[in-house]
C-alpha cells in the first residue's frame, strides 16, 4: 500500500518532477523538470565558477600592457564584483536546494495521499496569492538579505585604501583580522572605544532629555488656565517642521564662539560666552541641547495624544480622595504615558544611536582630536562610519563597525523591549 | 500539509523568476559590459595603428560616443570643446556634472562597473589613488606634446613613476588678497613680510568691531601649509613620493609650528574652528578684513565688492624665505575602462590644448598650465593671474601618493592644538608625524 509514496519519493530524488509525473500531476511535473534542468544547467555552466570566485576573490587584477606607443588595458578580476555575483549565486543555489527538498517532500506527501486513496488535485486556481507572494520573496532575498550578507562579508576582507582597491589590486579574505585590528591595534582600538562610549552616553541622554522634555511641555500646555494653547503648540512644533539641514546649519553659525550671535548676546551683558563647539565638553552639551530643540516636539505631540485618552473619571476619583497634583501625575498620568510610549522610547533610543543629522550637520564630529583615528570628539559610530567609507575608503573597518553597531542596537532593543510593561502586560488597556 | 504545498509552489515561482533573471544577466555579461568588450574595441582600433607605427594619424573608434565629467559652473568650456570635437570627428559628447574634487573617487567605484566618464577633470593630488586602483590610462599618444607645451611643475604633478597620466589643464594656488583702502599710510600697499603684517595688525585689529588684519582658514592643512613649506618642512620625502620619510617633525617644520602658534596672539585671536570661509569672505567684503588669503576662483567675487582690490604673494617669513603654500594641478584623465580609448584621448588632448586653455582663462579666469598661454599678453598682463602664477612657482604641489589620506585625516587636530591651545611645537609635530605613520600602518 505504501508503494506510491516510496516510488514517487525516489523518483523525485532522481530528478525533480519525476515523482509528480508518477503521481499523475503532469503540468506540475513538467514545471519541476524544467526548473531542474535550468538549475542544473546554470549551476554547471556559471554558478559554480561564480561561487569559486567568491572563495578566491580573483587571482589576476586589471593591468596595462604597452603595445607600440599605446597602453592597452587588460581587464582582470574585480574582487568586489566577484563577491557580489558569488553571494547572488549562493542564494540561487540555496533556493534551488530548498526547491529540491520540497519537491521530494511534495512527491512523498502526494504519494501518501494516493496510498490512502484520496483524490489528487493538480495545480489549481489557488495559486494566485502565492504567485503574488513570490515577488516579495525575491525582493527580500535580493534587496534585503543580499546587501546585508555582502556588507558583513566585507568585514572579513582587506578591502581598504590604499593597497587593496580593485580593479588593479585584488581583495583577499583575511578572516577575523579586521576585528582583531579594531580591538587590539592602538589607533583603531582607542578610537572605537572612545567613540562607542560617547555614542551610548549620547543615545541615553538624547532619548531621556527629549522624552521627559516632551512630557513636560505637553503637560504644561495642557494645564488648566494656560491661555493660547494652540499658539503654544504651534510654537513648539515649528522646530520639527523646519528641515534639519537648514536649521542645524544655522545653529552651527549661531554657536560660533567668536562670530555667533549667542556669544555676542553674552558679550553684550559683559560675559565672555562659552566655547560652544570648540571645547569637547561644551560641544557635547551643544549637540544634546540642540537635539532637544529638535526632538521635544515629537514626544510632545505623542504625549498630548495620550493625555486625551486617559479617562477623566480617574482624576475625579483622585480628587475625591484628596490626591495632590504630584500624586495624580505619579499614579495616573505617568503610568499611562509610559505604558503607551515605551516601545516608541526604544525605537527612539535605537534611532539616536544612529542619529546622523544632528552630529554631522552641527559639529561634523569636531572638535578634532589627535587621540582618534579619522574621528573627532563628538563623532558617533555612524558618523565615523561615514568618514571611514566616504572620506578614507577604509571599507573593511567600516563594515566591521557596522556589524558591531547592528549587534549593539539589536541586543539593546530586544533586552529593553522584553522588559517593558507593554510587552509583559499586553492586556492592561483593553 | 497544505501550507508546505503552497510554500513549495511560491518557491517554484520564485525560482522561475530568479533563474530567468539570472539567465538574462549572463547574456548581458557577455555582450554589453565594457570589461568584456573594451579589449576587442581597443584591439581593432590599435591594430592598424601599430602596424603603421610612425604614422601620426589616430582616428576615433567607429560609433564612439563620449561622456565627460566637469563641474557645472564651468560647463561652457566643455560645450566649446564638444563643438570643436564634433566638427572635427563628428562624435557627440555627453556632459555630466561631476566636479574635479570628487571625480577620482567616483571613477574608482563607478569606472570598473562601466558607468564612468570616458574623460574627466581631476586634481592631481588624488592621482596616486587612481593609478593604484588602475582606473586611468597613461597619456601615451600625446605625452610628448603635453610635456613640451605645459609648465614643468604641472607635468610633474600629473606624472607617477616617470609615466605621464594626465593632460594638464590649469594650475591653482593661493595668495593674499588685500583691500588697498585699508592701507592709507603706505599708499595702499600691504606689508610684504610677516614683521610688517604683525606691526600692521597691532594698529588695525579691533576685536570688538571685528576688524582683523590678516585671515586664513587656520585649522586647514591646505591653507596653513605655506608656513611649514617655507621653513623647509615637508609631508613626505622625495618630492612627496616616499611615504617612509615623513618630514612633519623635522627642524624646519618645528620652527614653522612655533611661528604658526605664536601668530594667534599676535594677529588673529580666534580659535581655529571659528574661522570659516564664508565668515572670512563676508568680513573682507565689508571692509573689516584687510588681508584675505584665498584662491583665484574668488577674484571675480572680490572685484565686485572691494573697490580697490589688490593681490600679492604671501608675506615673506621671518627667516627671509618665501612661504610655500600647497598648489593643485588640474588635468584631464582618461578612464582605463573606456570603450573608446583613442576617441577619449583625442578629446582630452583637444580640451587641454592651447586654444581652449586660453578660452578657459577668458571665461573663468582659470590659470593656464600651458606655457604659451601663461606667457600671452592677456594672462601675464592680468594683475591677478600674473601674481597667482608667480605664487605657483613658489608653491609645493600637494603630494599625490595615496598615503596623503593619513595627512588629511590628522591635519585639523594637529593644527588646532598648535593654534588653540598653544601646544608645544616639538611635541605636537612629533605626534602628528607618528599619527600619519600610524594611520598608514592601520590602513595596510
Amino acid at each position: 500500500m505504501k508503494q506510491n509514496s516510496v516510488a514517487a519519493g525516489w523518483l523525485s530524488v532522481l530528478c525533480a518532477g519525476l515523482g509528480q509525473w508518477y503521481n499523475k500531476q503532469y503540468s506540475k511535473g513538467l514545471l519541476f523538470v524544467l526548473i531542474h534542468a535550468t538549475g542544473v544547467y546554470l549551476i554547471s555552466t556559471t554558478l559554480l565558477t561564480k561561487i569559486k570566485g567568491l572563495i578566491t576573490l580573483g587571482d589576476q587584477g586589471q593591468h596595462l600592457e604597452k603595445v607600440g606607443k599605446i597602453f592597452k588595458n587588460v581587464p582582470g578580476d574585480h574582487s568586489i564584483f566577484m563577491m557580489i555575483y558569488g553571494v547572488l549565486s549562493v542564494i540561487i543555489v540555496a533556493l534551488y536546494i530548498v526547491f529540491y527538498i520540497l519537491n521530494i517532500r511534495d512527491a512523498v506527501a502526494v504519494g501518501r495521499k494516493r496510498d490512502s486513496g484520496s483524490a489528487v488535485k493538480g495545480l489549481n486556481n489557488d495559486i494566485f496569492p502565492w504567485a503574488l507572494l513570490a515577488l516579495p520573496i525575491i525582493g527580500v532575498l535580493f534587496f534585503t538579505i543580499m546587501p546585508i550578507v555582502f556588507t558583513s562579508l566585507l568585514a572579513f576582507t582587506n578591502y581598504a585604501s590604499p593597497n587593496h582597491i580593485p580593479p588593479k589590486n585584488l581583495v583577499d579574505w583575511v578572516g577575523f583580522d579586521t576585528f582583531h585590528k579594531l580591538f587590539n591595534m592602538n589607533v583603531w582600538a582607542d578610537t572605537f572605544t572612545g567613540v562607542l562610549t560617547w555614542t551610548i552616553i549620547w543615545a541615553v541622554l538624547a532619548t531621556v532629555t527629549c522624552y521627559f522634555g516632551g512630557i513636560l511641555v505637553a503637560l504644561l500646555i495642557n494645564q488648566q488656565g494656560i491661555k493660547l494653547k494652540g499658539f503654544w503648540r504651534m510654537l513648539f512644533i515649528i522646530p520639527y517642521a523646519i528641515p534639519q539641514f537648514v536649521s542645524l546649519l544655522i545653529m552651527r553659525n549661531m554657536l560660533n564662539e567668536k562670530f555667533g550671535p549667542i556669544n555676542q548676546y553674552f558679550r553684550y551683558f559683559g560675559l565672555e560666552g562659552l566655547p560652544w563647539l570648540n571645547d569637547p565638553f561644551w560641544a557635547k552639551v551643544s549637540v544634546i541641547v540642540v537635539n532637544m530643540w529638535i526632538g521635544i516636539p515629537v514626544s510632545m505631540v505623542l504625549v498630548m495624544g495620550i493625555l486625551t485618552t486617559i479617562p477623566k473619571d480617574l482624576y475625579e476619583a483622585a480628587d475625591v480622595d484628596g490626591a495632590s497634583a504630584w500624586m495624580k501625575f505619579r499614579n495616573i498620568t505617568m503610568p499611562y504615558v509610559l505604558f503607551a510610549t515605551a516601545p516608541i522610547l526604544i525605537t527612539q533610543f535605537a534611532g539616536n544611536i544612529n542619529s546622523f543629522n544632528v552630529i554631522f550637520l552641527l559639529t561634523s564630529g569636531n572638535p578634532a582630536t589627535m587621540k582618534y583615528n579619522n574621528a573627532g570628539q563628538t563623532d558617533l559610530l555612524v558618523t565615523w562610519l561615514y568618514k571611514l567609507t566616504l572620506d578614507f575608503n577604509q571599507y573593511n573597518i567600516a563594515a566591521t563597525v557596522a556589524i558591531l553597531l547592528f549587534l549593539i542596537i539589536a541586543v539593546m532593543s530586544v533586552l529593553l523591549y522584553s522588559r517593558t510593561r507593554s510587552f509583559k502586560e499586553e492586556d492592561m488597556i483593553q | 500539509m497544505n501550507k508546505s504545498k503552497w510554500l513549495l509552489v511560491s518557491l517554484v515561482l520564485a525560482m522561475v523568476f530568479v533563474l530567468a533573471a539570472c539567465g538574462g544577466k549572463e547574456n548581458n555579461d557577455a555582450s554589453s559590459t565594457p570589461s568584456a568588450s573594451a579589449p576587442a574595441a581597443t584591439e581593432s582600433a590599435s591594430a592598424p595603428a601599430s602596424e603603421e607605427a610612425p604614422a601620426e594619424e589616430y582616428l576615433p573608434e567607429e560609433g564612439a560616443k563620449l561622456v565627460v565629467w566637469y563641474s557645472a559652473s564651468e560647463k561652457a568650456l566643455v560645450d566649446e570643446a564638444a563643438k570643436l570635437y564634433k566638427e572635427k570627428y563628428g562624435i557627440d559628447i555627453e556632459y555630466q556634472d561631476v566636479g574635479p574634487d570628487k571625480s577620482i573617487e567616483k571613477m574608482i567605484t563607478d569606472g570598473p562597473a562601466g558607468v564612468g566618464a570616458d574623460v574627466f577633470l581631476a586634481v592631481h593630488d588624488r592621482l596616486g589613488s587612481a593609478v593604484q586602483a588602475g582606473v586611468v590610462l597613461p597619456n601615451d599618444l600625446h605625452g610628448e606634446e603635453s610635456t613640451a607645451n605645459n609648465s614643468d611643475k604641472s607635468v610633474e604633478a600629473l606624472t607617477i613613476d616617470g609615466q605621464l597620466y594626465g593632460y594638464p589643464m590649469s594650475v591653482e594656488t593661493t595668495a593674499v588678497f588685500y583691500n588697498k583702502d585699508l592701507f592709507p599710510d603706505t599708499n595702499g600697499e600691504a606689508p610684504k613680510d610677516w614683521n610688517g603684517v604683525i606691526e600692521f595688525a597691532k594698529k588695525f585689529n579691533d576685536a570688538k568691531a571685528q576688524k582683523y588684519a590678516y585671515m586664513w582658514e587656520v585649522g586647514n592643512g591646505y591653507w596653513s601649509w605655506g608656513f611649514f613649506g617655507g621653513y623647509g618642512g615637508y609631508v613626505f620625502g622625495k618630492d612627496g613620493t616616499d611615504p617612509a620619510d615623513i618630514g612633519l617633525n623635522n627642524a624646519g617644520s618645528v620652527e614653522a609650528a612655533k611661528f604658526f602658534g605664536s601668530l594667534k596672539n599676535l594677529i588673529l585671536p580666534i580659535k581655529a574652528a571659528d574661522i570659516k570661509a564664508d565668515i572670512k569672505t563676508s568680513l573682507f567684503n565689508e571692509g573689516k578684513l584687510a588681508m584675505n588669503v584665498s584662491g583665484p576662483w574668488q577674484v571675480g567675487e572680490f572685484k565686485k565688492s572691494v573697490a580697490n582690490l589688490g593681490v600679492m604673494e604671501y608675506p615673506t617669513l621671518p627667516n627671509g624665505k618665501p612661504m610655500m603654500p600647497f598648489s593643485g594641478v588640474k588635468g584631464f584623465l582618461v578612464n582605463a575602462n573606456t570603450k573608446y580609448p583613442i576617441a577619449a584621448k583625442l578629446f582630452a588632448e583637444l580640451i587641454s590644448s592651447e586654444a581652449l586653455q586660453a578660452k578657459n582663462f577668458e571665461l573663468f579666469g582659470s590659470l593656464p598650465s600651458n606655457k604659451n598661454v601663461a606667457a600671452s599678453a592677456t594672462v601675464s598682463g592680468d594683475p591677478f593671474a600674473s601674481v597667482f602664477l608667480k605664487q605657483f612657482d613658489n608653491s609645493t604641489p600637494m603630494p599625490k601618493i595615496a598615503e596623503m589620506a593619513g595627512f588629511w585625516g590628522t591635519h585639523e587636530a594637529a593644527l588646532s592644538s598648535l593654534w588653540n591651545d598653544g601646544a608645544d611645537a616639538q611635541t605636537t609635530m612629533d605626534d602628528w608625524a607618528k599619527k600619519v605613520k600610524d594611520s598608514n600602518a592601520a590602513a595596510q
